[in-house]
């Protein structure tokens, strides 16, 4: 027996970085939305300063039993169960436990495919849509949220039409000798624009500077985040219905091809089919393709708006890897949760006289998780007399510069559904397939070398180079599932991030973007959510 | 609720205790004997009411349905991972030694574990032929931001990790007695969770004594 709730304007699956952007928007200018989100929907008073909990017990992450992904290197091996690029799945998404490295990409990121050219391998490709497109709606989510940065510092980014709404956040010790280095060796080096409150901003507190950050929930909601930001925003329009823990297995098609319903299950097992006029796709860029994946009929067989079976293809992730050093002054590198950086991108912009394409973000940081369960540094014992001298040497002096590695779009790389392995619901999981590309190992090797002189420029012994071998997913970055252009033959979505099959669907997370570029994609990810709910605004009565 | 739940048996909590205080040894400063590390491990084996701690410190979250199946399944596994341990470990100490693991001298427990680590992971394995004076103990190479998967590890690595747990995580999981782990590694911990929760618990105190980024000052003209 399912229940037909009212029918709706808009259904958007998802309540994270992109479908709360969405939400607000949508809300803001008069639709009625319903979100059908998968998690639960938790407040500020559940989160606290537990590394154990949020760190190794998958307090927010999530549980690699009930939500497993499979990943294989080659379509030619076994695919092995794997927490591959998990984000956290609630309301709220990554950004409720994230410290948000908010970076603008820059113009030439739209437009890399003109810049560098073809790259053999890859489906390298430029963007539908430009940064001047994009600029009205960077502005809009750094205001929403009152990024704290210092506009000009970057000197490789693009125009902006004014500056932040708060000053960088205070410097910590690592940001310092951020700065130091990159001082010293003539690169330019900026306050990382970052998702909190350098001073109090539209009625909230300035942001509590707790070693809890990083991978933690903020139990005072002064951070920065969807959670604390646009969920309260649409909710006050009395126009948002949030349905949490109602998990979406399925989306079904009327009889003229367009999406009628999403059937969920809630808590309870109850079925429910959600009616709306628009549907909105906000789960991330794996989840959005195993969705799409998962909703197959007679019209759409291979998946909902996947006849040309671009969907899960094209996918990219990111690698973050780091040089890290010891320093004989204290750098306590635990200090705001590891994450109040500095960063530069000094090596993010191509240079084809480097003999590879691309670059991407560089930024100070503590090593890995800076908290005394999980810091340790590469290379060293983990048990032993020598590993306790280890950590009384060097938890408070050691520290990371480390690198958003920009991984190439490649056709093969891909997610699709797992043919044995289901999740606790039954249903089949993501399973990833990912070959790296020479192009992204030689970035990597290149950006970690720098990584590397900036330590020794800043003073730093024992610097360590940990090459990215392998994309991993470690960073929760995930993008290209659904790429958009303007030829509906290569890519999924058109510049509106409607699909070009099914036109009342749009994605609005990662899944669009056809390069992964070398920076932090959750501003963009927002930005661009915020640009197409005012398109789905604007263009309603037109259809 | 009962707080001082346990799993072990009287020798397997000795034999626990002494593999852990080779772990983090006691010198002249605490080591995992001190700050309980052992009691950490008895209570998350003891089922699945001390998984998560309540941010606020004033007890432990009851897990219900998905959440509480998932738990019990990872506390079930590691339970059997170190009942077998504990019992390999002594069974290679009497063949080598001719006594159970407690009754070794302290370098004789260090070859035993030893043993047992390499014996449980190849890349240990590898990477004790190649440099064995530095290279022992878990992955060479350490994850940079997300953590290992439990469920992956053998009954050496899980040990080591839990010791680590044990000695450094918030004391309300039985380990870090009096906070002990967090002074030797020099951490500023916070009196308790409800300091965090509170939202008290800064450590803008531990930033740079020049809060203002390098060029900052020059720039502030551009700021709207």
């Amino acid at each position: 027996m399912t229940s037909k709730p009212d029918r709706v304007d808009a259904v958007i699956i998802g309540a994270g970085a992109s479908g709360a952007a969405a939400a607000k928007v949508l809300t803001e200018r008069g639709l009625r939305v319903v979100a059908l989100e998968k998690g639960p929907w938790r407040t500020k008073e559940s989160f606290g300063g537990d590394e154990l909990a949020n760190v190794n017990r998958y307090n927010l992450w999530p549980d690699p039993i009930l939500n497993p992904r499979t990943s294989r290197t080659s379509p030619d091996v076994a695919a092995e169960i794997d927490p591959f690029c998990p984000v956290p799945q609630m309301v709220g998404g990554g950004t409720v436990h994230w410290q948000g490295w908010l970076p603008r990409f820059t113009p030439n990121d739209f437009r890399l495919r003109t810049v560098a050219g073809d790259l053999p391998g890859t489906t390298l490709a430029d963007w539908p849509i430009s940064y001047e497109e994009l600029e009205p709606y960077y502005d809009a989510v750094e205001w929403a949220f009152g990024v704290s940065g210092q506009a000009g510092a970057n000197h490789f980014e693009g125009p902006r039409r004014r500056g932040y709404p708060c000053p960088p956040m205070p410097q910590s010790r690592y940001a310092e000798k951020f700065h130091d280095g990159c001082a010293k060796l003539g690169w330019n080096s900026f306050p990382t624009p970052q998702a909190a409150l350098s001073r109090p901003f539209n009625g909230r507190p300035a942001t509590v500077v707790s070693a809890f950050a990083q991978q933690h929930g903020d139990p005072t909601g002064t951070r920065s985040s969807a959670l604390n930001v646009f969920i309260p925003d649409a909710l006050a329009t009395g126009r948002y219905e949030l349905r949490p823990e109602s998990y979406v297995r399925e989306l079904v098609l009327d009889d003229r091809g367009r999406v009628k319903a999403a059937v969920y299950e809630d808590a309870a097992g109850v079925v429910f089919e959600q009616e709306a006029d628009v549907f909105l796709l906000a789960c991330g860029a794996v989840e959005t393709a195993r969705l799409m994946l998962m909703s197959t009929s007679a019209r759409f067989p291979r998946g909902l708006a996947n006849g040309n079976d671009l969907v899960g293809r094209n996918v990219t992730f990111h690698e973050y890897s780091a040089s890290v050093a010891t320093f004989d002054d204290p750098i306590y590198a635990w200090a705001g949760g590891g994450y109040v950086s500095a960063s530069s991108f000094q090596f993010y912009e191509h240079d084809a006289s480097r003999g590879f394409v691309s670059g991407g973000h560089i930024a100070a940081a503590g090593v890995g998780i800076p908290l005394p369960i999980n810091w340790g540094l590469p290379g060293k014992p983990t048990w032993g007399a020598e590993a306790k001298q280890v950590d009384r040497d060097y938890f408070n002096h050691s520290m990371a510069v480390a690198m958003v590695l920009h991984d190439m779009p490649q056709h093969d790389n891909r997610v699709d559904l797992d043919d044995t392995v289901v999740d606790a619901w039954g249903l089949p999981v993501a399973r990833i397939t990912l070959t790296p590309h020479e192009n992204d190992l030689a970035q990597g090797r290149f950006l970690v070398d720098r990584c590397g002189e900036i330590l020794e420029a800043a003073g730093g012994k024992d610097v360590t180079k940990v090459y990215a071998e392998k994309v991993t997913g470690n960073c929760s970055h995930q993008h290209g599932t659904a790429r958009m252009g303007d030829d509906p033959d290569t890519s999924v979505t058109d510049r509106h991030c409607r699909t070009h099959e099914v036109d009342n669907l749009f994605i609005v997370d990662g899944s669009p973007f056809p390069t992964a570029t070398g920076a932090n994609p959750t501003l963009t990810i927002m930005a661009n959510a915020w640009r197409v709910a005012e398109f789905i605004v604007t263009s309603k009565g037109n259809r | 609720m009962n707080t001082h739940a346990t799993f072990f048996n009287e020798h397997q909590r000795a034999t626990v205790e002494a593999a852990m205080a080779r772990i983090i040894p006691s010198d002249d400063t605490p080591g995992a004997r001190e700050a309980r590390t052992v009691d950490f491990v008895d209570r998350y084996l003891s089922g699945i009411d001390y998984i998560y701690a309540l941010p606020d410190g004033t007890g432990f979250e009851q897990l219900e349905g998905r959440r509480a199946a998932a738990w019990q399944q990872r506390v079930d596994l590691a339970r059997s991972k170190y009942v077998v341990g504990i019992a390999e470990l002594d069974r290679l100490c009497l063949e080598q030694h001719r006594s159970q693991f407690v009754d070794l001298e302290e370098h004789e427990q260090d070859e035993m574990l030893r043993r047992i680590e390499r014996a449980g992971s190849p890349e240990a394995e590898r990477a004790w032929r190649d440099t064995p004076a530095i290279a022992y103990g878990g992955p060479v190479e350490p994850a940079l931001q997300q953590t290992n998967a439990e469920a992956d590890m053998d009954f050496f690595n899980l040990l080591v990790t839990h010791t680590r747990q044990g000695f450094l995580a918030d004391p309300i999981y039985g380990g870090n007695k009096d906070q002990l782990g967090w002074q030797v590694i020099g951490f500023p911990g916070p009196a308790g969770l409800a300091e965090v929760h509170t939202g008290r618990y800064s450590t803008l105190d531990y930033f740079a004594d020049n809060r203002i980024h390098r060029g900052q000052e020059d720039n502030d003209d551009q700021q709207a």
